[in-house]
């Protein structure tokens, strides 16, 4: 079995530990965090094959549609994850199902080394005090962006490195040894369906009930269609179209009651409706 | 002769002493300042306060220019803080730098300080909850996620493009409506328009969340496979349920797992990770005994 060398482990290492400590892209580490994409294209650039991670990755970020951290609390770290199981797919030559199966487990435990990061961050929150105490404004600057950077360093690098080098291989062993018995139609299975928690949880997060036509709409409009290859870019545009149809004759009803004078409540359907 | 250089030499002061006047540069830079800083000093204590003290950190330094004012202007922006990056991050860092100008003003002027700490802060508060909602379920939950399902098909085929896409696409759209709703905040502490409530931005929401729940439709259509490979021999023929499914209605599996997930989540809230455990304990249930 093949094993990531020191240097690629500890490469991609360094680059989940940049976007776990969020620092070098500020706000844009956000959809690193979120979506496995970019991370998947680092370890495929790393290990020299770019065209076999991404058609791993296309499959782990179906399942993580719809993750991020409504209220600071995120139930699975996609970038973590991504890290570990296109290593292990692209070590051991495994389908993009099996490859979800070793994503979960991995994202779930990447989540609490996050929380563990907040935990850090309160004590370095102290040197915060003491600099604003003294108005000694470079080293505020530093207690909040350099003490921070460096501890989630210290606390990702090495942990990351050792899941890569040590783990990968032993976790794409197994999985390899599991292939042409029933397990390889359950991961299947798994990782196919999987991709319904993703678009569920989005839908819900977007919370509008009184919308779902539209979810239908295409729904059923892309299994009729499926054979024809049209492109996401098409049907981004026939979205917008649609979107732009609905809220414009929704106005113009709205204007022409008002007009009529029997509603002055501009925007009265400016709905109460669903807690997200 | 002596009073009157004391004069001269007291108002000179004064008038180095007199609060900058913000332009939107500044309030550009301290989103800008916020932007980058926003997740780094994360803490259970104060959440992201330290990133809001550190985006305003040189806007209160052209408003303040006593120590002690200074210091409690840091101390007053470094209370408890937690918001979305760039809807309630925008706003609130354009609300807070024309909050604390009239503040310096009033101070410097030696009138009745009507921008209390309590009035700030409460402001902060108010919005911070209600804008992070909207922002997270907008930005991070749906337009993110509409680059994404654009990009996949190109990951699929192995495309590099499928990963720098969506990245570069939701990275700038971030910077620039966060840019945007910080200039909006600034002018709204100016004018208390509710910016919320502007038409422009209400018919904006509305938009992005039917193209998000179009996009996932697709993406339902396309990528969740579910399927029976349950075949029975019936007097001699083989009856494939699949087959049978397919005429009644296509895609009817796949549809009935998302909207499963979706119920579940109407009744139990957003429980993700317990729906993903049972989710794949079902699957893996079916899957065993060969009825998926």
């Amino acid at each position: 079995m093949d094993t990531l060398t020191i240097w690629q482990s500890l490469i991609i290492a360094l680059w989940v530990a940049a976007i776990m400590s969020r620092s070098f892209l500020g706000g844009a580490t956000l959809t690193l965090r979120f979506s496995p994409l970019m991370t998947g294209l680092v370890v495929g650039i790393v290990m020299g094959d770019i065209a076999g991670a991404m058609v791993i990755t296309a499959a782990i970020q179906l399942i993580y549609m719809g993750v991020f951290s409504p209220g600071g609390t995120m139930p699975s770290e996609p970038s973590i994850a991504a890290a570990i199981a296109v290593s292990v797919a692209l070590l051991g030559d495994l389908s993009p199902e099996a490859a979800i199966a070793v994503a979960v487990p991995v994202g779930l435990l990447g989540s609490y080394l996050y929380q563990f990061r907040f935990f850090l961050n309160t004590f370095i929150g102290k040197a915060t005090d003491r600099a604003v105490e003294s108005l000694n404004h470079k080293a505020i600057s530093r207690s909040i962006v350099l003490y921070p950077t460096i501890a989630s360093f210290i606390l990702f690098v090495p942990l990351v490195f050792i899941a890569l080098f040590w783990g990968a291989p032993v976790i794409a062993d197994v999985i390899a040894t599991l292939e042409g018995t029933v397990f390889l139609h359950i991961l299947e299975v798994v990782g196919g369906g999987l991709a319904a928690i993703g678009i569920a949880t989005t839908i819900y997060v977007i919370g509008r009930r009184d919308y779902m036509v539209f979810f239908l709409l295409a729904y059923f409009m892309s299994v009729i269609f499926r054979d024809m290859g049209i492109t996401m870019v098409t049907y981004a545009i026939i979205g917008t179209l649609v979107a732009a149809i609905f809220v414009l004759s929704r106005n113009n009803t709205a204007k022409a009651s008002s007009a009529n004078g029997t509603n002055t409540v501009d925007g009265s359907d400016d709905d109460d409706d669903d807690d997200f | 002769m002596t009073t009157d250089t004391q004069k001269v030499t007291l108002t000179e002061s004064k008038k180095e002493m007199a609060p900058g006047e913000l332009t939107n540069k500044d309030v550009s830079i301290a989103y800008l300042r916020w932007h980058f800083a926003n997740e780094i000093p994360h803490s259970f204590e104060r959440y992201l306060a330290p990133s809001l003290l550190y985006g305003m950190m040189p806007v209160l330094r052209k408003l303040y220019k006593d120590d002690n004012d200074l210091r409690a202007a840091y101390k007053r922006q470094l209370l408890f803080f937690n918001t979305q990056l760039t809807w309630g991050g925008g706003i609130i860092t354009g609300l807070m730098s024309s909050m604390e100008q009239e503040r310096a003003k009033q101070e410097h002027n030696n009138e009745e300080i009507v921008m209390t700490d309590d009035l700030m802060y409460n402001t902060k508060a108010g919005l911070m909850g209600a804008l992070s909602g909207i922002g997270d379920s907008i930005d991070s939950g749906t337009v993110q996620y509409i680059f994404i399902a654009i990009a996949i098909p190109w990951a699929q085929n192995g495309l590099a493009a499928g990963a720098l896409f969506p990245f570069i696409a939701f990275a700038t759209y971030q910077l620039l409506i966060g840019l945007f709703f910080a200039r909006q905040g600034f002018v709204m502490g100016k004018s208390a328009t509710g910016l919320m409530e502007s038409a422009g931005v209400q018919n904006a929401i509305e938009l992005l969340s039917i193209l998000g729940l179009f996009m996932m439709g697709i993406l339902a259509g396309n990528y969740v496979t579910v399927s029976s490979s349950l075949e029975f021999v019936i007097s001699g023929r083989p009856f494939i349920v699949q087959e049978t499914l397919d005429t009644i209605l296509p895609g009817l599996l796949p549809l009935v797992t998302v909207m499963g997930i979706y119920w579940y989540y109407v009744k139990k809230g957003l429980k993700v990770t317990r729906a993903l455990i049972w989710l794949t304990l079902i699957l893996i249930v079916l899957a065993a005994v060969g009825i998926l």
